[in-house]
């Protein structure tokens, strides 16, 4: 469907099915060469440095660089791995992020398949990529390789749990509208959940969701500041240590595929994948621009949280995970079953959501100020409990600061 | 049949085989990581058969499910054994016990199949694809007391894994 109607002509399934697939491998590549270089150069901004800035017109050859260097640098296996773990896992950790892509639509015509389940089957396959993780952990034979595979693995099970049940939440909206005017059947269907967003993104309908799938995000993909699974200054750089040369650039072609896709993926959802904002539609000419415009900024968003956010320790992390995004996960479901049940409107699903945000930012708010007080672990939230009186309570912290 | 190998036969095929040698794989894998791997790989088949009986759904949690889950296994294995030091540690002194019940779940099996009247490509109709709205209407109006005792077990051993798991206050 996409090619064949691209190019104007009409061919057999297997080279329609082969196309896709070259396509999809070029924009991987692409994608990562021009991640890499925009985030060098977003954080060099940032830090108030230039960046690249020798190969190439600005230094936009410098991805180009690094890859060439990667390809011809010496493949390493340290003498104590596990063969077949270790040098399986880069494959292993990259293609479940390649096969992510068939559900993800471009523009409404654009994807390689329209799944029913698409929203499940993203999450479904994304999980295995962690498999992946954990092999390289555990067949480098390396201490610090282990504890970021183990801390991975921790990291990526804990934020499944409540992106997972905001998508629910997401679904049960999307399921509501689209038996007005269409089929409800089809809300577990991207495209489905896309072409609802004619008039109301839903970020509108369900800001509490966006915010801890965005969350959750940063977090399955190791981004600042949950990046504690390939922390240089803790675990030097995590599962992927002991890695050199291409295996260590598919690790990295994974990282930044995964990024596109799970921005991607946020920007479909909750900002309306190809549709025009607010149903101003100017013609279909446009939607795959749209998409990657949406993508594009929320992918600066990402990159620049690199640079403003200070490390968390992995038991805060944890704990963020279970005891806040969680609770609020199974509120938002429960909240739009009660709604919805009795055929709510939509304002008040978007009323309770932004309601629930508000406590949830209110909560973080008031967790960061406690946090001040941490170094002693006092959990004192009156001011006037004098700091004398809890210092002989001073316990060990288990991890080093930040 | 006459048609030859159909597309779907040539699949469940190299299903079988991937899924038959991975499954002996994780019994015979002297490496417990090892043998975890072998378990997804089994996982992985079992999901594609589901892929071929159009129940999409059903192969899509067996993924989302045991994906997970194996890597958990993968941790406790790290963890909790010597998985390193010792790798050839799997056969101990329950192993009659561990034959006996083998043979008893394929005596079960063999006698599960064998009492079945199997359906021909003739006698059965064409496969219907069962709507993920059909099975959520069943499990929540037929089968919801089945789906909540299932649900309060689930919490009970949750709950009992964090008691267990948490830190005695005394002991600090």
């Amino acid at each position: 469907m996409v090619l064949s109607e691209f190019a104007g002509v009409s061919m057999p399934d297997w080279i329609d099915a082969l196309l896709r697939v070259v396509f999809i491998v070029a924009l991987m590549t692409i994608n990562a060469f021009a991640l890499i270089y925009l985030e060098r150069k977003i954080l060099a901004r940032l830090q108030a440095r230039v960046g690249p800035t020798r190969t190439g017109p600005i230094g936009t050859l410098q991805s180009i660089a690094d890859a060439l260097k990667l390809v011809t640098k010496e493949d390493v296996r340290p003498i104590t791995a596990d063969r077949w773990a270790f040098e399986l896992a880069p494959y292993m950790a990259f293609v479940p992020v390649f096969l992510v892509f068939v559900p993800i639509p471009f523009t409404e015509t654009w994807f390689i398949r329209d799944l029913n389940l698409g929203l499940l089957y993203v999450f479904g396959v994304l999980g295995l990529n962690i498999v992946g993780v954990v092999m390289a952990a555990w067949g480098s034979d390396n201490k610090y390789a282990l504890l970021g595979g183990v801390r991975a693995a921790a990291q990526a099970i804990s934020y499944e749990i409540p992106m997972l049940l905001i998508i629910v939440a997401v679904v049960m909206v999307a399921a509501g509208r689209l038996a007005v005017d269409g089929d409800a059947s089809m809300a577990g269907s991207i495209n489905a959940i896309v072409g609802d967003q004619t008039t109301t993104p839903y970020i509108l309908l369900q800001p509490l969701g966006f915010v801890i799938f965005m969350i959750g995000a940063l977090a399955e993909l190791h981004r600042p500041p949950f990046d504690m699974p390939i922390a240089e200054s803790e675990v030097v750089g995590g599962y992927f240590v002991e890695y050199s040369g291409m295996r260590w650039g598919l690790f990295f072609l994974a990282e930044y595929t995964a990024l596109f896709l799970m921005v991607m993926l946020a920007s479909s959802i909750f900002l309306g994948g190809w549709n025009w904002p607010f149903g101003a539609d100017v013609g279909l000419g446009l939607q795959i621009v749209l998409t990657l415009v949406k993508t594009s900024v929320m992918i600066v968003l990402v990159i620049g949280s690199r640079a403003l956010f200070p490390r968390l320790r992995i038991d805060q992390l944890m704990a963020f995970s279970w005891k806040v995004l969680l609770p609020f996960a199974i509120v938002q479901v429960i909240a739009n079953g009660i709604i919805l049940a009795y055929g709510g409107a939509d304002w008040v699903v978007g009323l309770v959501s932004f309601a629930l945000l508000a406590a949830l930012f209110g909560l973080i708010y008031q967790l960061m100020r406690q946090r001040k007080g941490e170094g002693a672990r006092t959990v004192s939230t009156t001011p006037a409990t004098p700091r004398v009186i809890t210092a002989p309570d001073v316990t060990p912290v288990e991890a080093g600061g930040d | 049949m006459e048609d030859g190998v159909t597309a779907t036969q040539v699949v469940f095929w190299i299903l079988a085989v991937v899924m038959l040698v991975s499954a002996i794989g994780v019994v015979t894998a002297g490496n417990i990581v090892y043998a975890a791997l072998f378990f997804i790989a089994a996982l992985a088949g079992v999901a594609g058969i589901y892929l071929i009986l159009t129940v999409e759904f059903i192969a899509l949690v067996q993924l989302l499910v045991y994906g997970s889950a194996v890597v958990i296994l993968i941790l406790f294995a790290l963890m909790l054994t010597r998985a390193r030091e010792r790798p050839q540690a799997l056969f101990g002194r329950s192993r009659p016990l561990g034959i006996a019940a083998a043979l008893g779940l394929l005596a079960m099996l063999i006698g599960a199949i064998v009492a079945t009247t199997w359906s021909t490509p003739e006698t059965s109709a064409a496969i219907q694809p069962v709507g993920l709205q059909a099975i959520g209407d069943a499990i929540f109006t037929i089968w919801i007391v089945p789906f909540i005792i299932v649900g309060v077990l689930l919490s009970i051993a949750l709950d009992g894994a964090i008691m267990l798991a948490s830190p005695d206050e005394d002991d600090n």
